[in-house]
């Protein structure tokens, strides 16, 4: 399962393995294939970018899942405040030559999916569909987790405070 | 925090908060026109034609690899106004640490009370609060005349006694401290909780 923990201050912290990496960037490929996407992202609710597929060279895949992220977060308050109870689950974008697809899976993480405007929207949903239905397999499955306490030790910290005073010279 | 395991990616959320004009936007600029291109993206603003913040502003910083592993910090700021309300609950989401940036002017004092308020009522509904979160305050325009001392600043805003910077941030003054020191606690406090 994707370590979702929430430490005693209250903040959030996700943690993927490297076997789900690689499950999820297996589904993403296919997602790709299938409906000729353009690029694919999939990040966290935080904004987050987590991997991305297809042509992602021109375009900053950082400051997008960033936009979307808030994309989505602004129109769960719309819901709110139009009376859906629920979580609006996907928003879609026109365009005159891409479109942009946006899905939740779950409530931690989306899915953007950017296509030419010549393949039918059915087709992206579709395909959609199934894969989040396997990403949330992937998100489920139950694994050893790695020790987050190895990858942020005494030593890391004291070469971060280095490593910024030479970058912020 | 989201960790990476596959790409050993550390990737950190920044905050910068404060009420209306307290120059959240203008840190931000002055952090990417002096790194070097080759660690940070490009600097995205969501402005009014106004020159206002209208969503947020975001900028990604690397500083190259540590024992293997890469730092990324995310760095947004909010919009100031008071009707940007649910704006600026949106970016906390997932927020790792907040530089608060108060307007260091004498008539702004309501301003800054008013925002971290607003900052702590955001936070408690996620949660956090103010009390325990990693934050740090920079009191930004200390070069103007009507600049209220920082010995007042720091009793009305600075009741955690949080780590507080003067700064004038449209000439770099305080900005890369005050970036270095929200860093610092938020790393401490990540191994703190591990």
């Amino acid at each position: 399962m994707v370590q979702v923990k929430k430490l005693k201050d209250g903040s959030r912290q996700v943690i993927l393995t490297a076997q789900q990496f690689d499950e999820i960037t297996k589904v993403l490929t296919e997602l790709a294939a299938k409906t000729k996407a353009s690029t694919i992202l999939l990040a966290d609710i935080s904004g987050q970018l987590i991997t991305q597929r297809g042509n992602t060279e021109d375009i900053n895949t950082a400051i997008l899942s960033a936009l979307a992220a808030s994309d989505f977060a602004a129109t769960s308050e719309m819901a709110k405040l139009v009376g859906e109870d629920a979580k609006f689950k996907l928003l879609f974008h026109e365009g005159e030559k891409r479109n942009v697809y946006l899905s939740n899976i779950g409530d931690n993480f989306f899915l953007v999916v950017v296509f030419d405007v010549s393949v039918t929207l059915g087709l992206v949903r579709i395909y959609t569909k199934k894969a989040i239905h396997s990403l949330l397999q992937v998100f489920e499955e139950s694994e050893q987790s790695e020790d987050s306490s190895k990858i942020i030790d005494k030593d890391f910290s004291s070469m971060l405070g280095d490593m910024l005073d030479d970058s912020f010279k | 925090m989201f960790i990476n395991w596959a790409l050993q990616e550390i990737n950190l959320k920044i905050v910068y908060y404060g009420p209306g004009m307290s120059g959240k936007t203008t840190n931000l600029e002055y952090i990417h026109s002096k790194l070097d291109p080759s660690l940070t993206g490009e600097l995205v603003t969501l402005k009014t034609k106004e020159d206002r913040t209208i969503f947020f502003d975001f900028m990604q910083i690397e500083v190259g690899r540590i024992k293997g592993k890469k730092p990324k910090f995310n760095l947004y700021t909010v919009p100031g106004q008071v009707y940007y309300a649910s704006s600026r609950k949106i970016i906390l989401n997932g927020v790792d640490g907040i530089v608060f940036v108060a307007d260091s002017q004498r008539d702004r004092m309501e301003g800054n009370i008013e925002t971290l308020l607003d900052l702590e009522n955001n936070l408690l509904a996620s949660g956090f609060s103010l009390e325990t979160f990693p934050w740090v305050v920079q009191y930004n325009k200390r070069d103007l005349p009507n600049a209220e001392s920082a010995a007042v600043l720091q009793k009305k805003l600075n009741f955690f006694n949080v780590p507080q910077f003067e700064g004038v941030a449209i000439n770099g003054v305080g900005v890369f401290d005050t970036l270095k020191s929200v860093i610092n606690l938020v790393i401490q406090n990540v191994q703190r909780q591990l």
